[in-house]
């Protein structure tokens, strides 16, 4: 997760480097190191120094980490020439390289050529079938063609054996959660809190699980989760405080009406 | 029996949904209607004067949406509007499909407003806005029949039209400034409360 003053600082050497102000490769550093998805931005600012030898040789050996860099963003960008370029230059410096032959995979991936790109992951897998970037990208490809019950399968899967990769969990209650499966999402959730019992976001996302889910009980739970999330964040979260208004509400209009039937 | 129902949407409600949908092009967004009945009922319009773009993550989930419709209403409420449709745009550029969450929500505001719209973001006819002189909506009309399903208006059937008929090239010119930065959706509003999901300087500037 990325901070406020991580973003500021960020944003303020994107505006720099955007100004002309210099320190594109501190920039791109950082963008790689907090896994920002600033696809355009890493594509023009990484191909000028890219296109500049002089500015390219200084680099060293980190040279052929912009290349990856650069061609995964151009990749999300469509801009397939450039990302074929750079994979040309690292398989020429890596012949017979796995990390050179998943970006040739995610190529075909990003041309729509899903068949050829899921027997490029195969191959891959038979080689090393613990590779965890490359499960992903598999869940991920079913995403992108619209086979969600593939990713929620993949992802499970994926789940047996690697538990504590959280942002997978994540993933996988934010597809439960599009499909409207909200019990479904509400199990994810508690696996994320057990994980990390002080993050707010989990706690935050439970308990709008739960009040979408609806119910005496659930409403109950939602509201104590939402004053947790207070409590961890000092009362800074708006969305927990409407929530427990929302909650009580909620509350307030299931016990009236139960009130009144029992003096019936 | 009176004529058949049409939409009619200001420049300024549309250049919003399309802005915001544009800003959070890898994830699905929505948004909200608001406007007024008119015309009686021997040419009943739908008039949709104004939007507030939604969210950006999770649509599927109530709270947020609950807070962000009373606000909205209340404050509509008071100049005389009130939600009067739905708007969606998918997660996927290839998806033209109408999603359960959507057909929910529109469900709901059906409920309060009979004559509620639904409109679904049209990827390829906003892809190709820019090489072509369309001047009608990038984006497709459902209605809920009486059969209680959404049912897909056909292009032809001009049902659903600008009220400026040059709102395209505004929008090409928006498109173009990269004006869809500075849209706030009711998300953001809630991340920083701040930030205002009005967007009273977007058409100021």
């Amino acid at each position: 997760m990325v901070s406020k003053t991580e973003e500021t600082q960020v944003n303020r050497l994107e505006n720099q480097v955007d100004n002309g102000g210099g320190g594109a490769w501190e920039y791109l550093c950082l963008v790689r190191k907090l896994k920002l998805r600033r696809s355009d931005k890493v594509l023009k600012h990484g191909l000028s120094i890219l296109n500049d030898s002089t500015k390219r040789s200084t680099l060293g050996s980190e040279e052929w980490t912009l290349y990856e860099q650069v061609a995964i963003a151009a990749m999300d960008c469509q801009c397939l020439d450039v990302a074929k370029d750079c994979i040309k230059v690292l398989q020429k410096k890596f012949p017979g390289s796995k990390r050179v032959g998943r970006l040739e995979a995610m190529l075909l991936e990003a041309k729509g050529s899903w068949a050829e790109a899921e027997i490029a992951y195969s191959s891959l897998l038979e080689d090393n079938s613990m590779d965890q970037v490359i499960h992903k990208r598999r869940a991920a490809m079913a995403k992108a063609q619209g086979n969600l019950s593939g990713a929620i399968e993949g992802l499970n899967k994926y789940l047996e054996i690697f538990m504590a990769d959280l942002d997978v969990w994540r993933e996988l209650a934010e597809i439960y959660v599009s499909l409207q499966m909200y019990k479904q999402a509400a199990f994810c959730y508690e696996e994320l809190i057990l994980s990390q019992p002080t993050n707010p976001v989990y706690h935050l996302a439970y308990a709008d699980v739960l009040y979408t889910l609806g119910g005496l009980e659930n409403l109950q739970s939602a509201k104590k989760y939402y004053a947790s999330v207070t409590d961890l964040t000092g009362g800074k979260n708006t969305r927990a405080l409407f929530g427990i208004c929302l909650c009580t509400f909620a509350i307030g209009q299931l016990t009236k009406g139960r009130n009144k039937e029992e003096k019936d | 029996m009176g004529g058949e129902l049409r939409y009619q949407i200001g420049q300024n409600a549309y250049i919003k949904l399309i802005l915001h949908a544009l800003k959070h092009r890898s994830s699905a967004v929505n948004g909200v209607l608001l406007g007024r009945l008119s015309g009686g009922d021997s040419n009943p319009v739908v008039e949709i004067a104004d939007s507030v773009p939604l969210f950006h993550s999770q649509i599927g989930l109530l709270p947020p949406l609950e807070i962000a419709l009373i606000q909205i209403e209340e404050y509509y409420g008071a100049q005389g509007l009130s939600i009067v449709g739905y708007f969606h745009a998918n997660e996927r550029f290839d998806d033209s499909e109408l999603g359960n969450v959507a057909k929910n929500i529109g469900d709901h505001i059906h409920r309060y407003f009979s004559q509620a719209g639904l409109l679904l973001l049209d990827n390829k006819k906003l892809e190709a806005l820019s090489k072509g002189k369309d001047r009608s909506p990038v984006i497709q009309l459902y209605t809920r029949d009486s059969s209680k399903s959404w049912k897909l208006i056909g292009d032809g059937s001009s049902r659903l039209t600008m009220k400026e008929p040059a709102a395209n090239i505004v929008l090409l010119d928006y498109i173009s400034n990269k004006k869809w930065q500075d849209i706030v959706d009711f998300d953001d509003h809630l991340d920083d409360i701040s930030k205002d999901w009005l967007n009273p300087e977007l058409f100021s500037s």
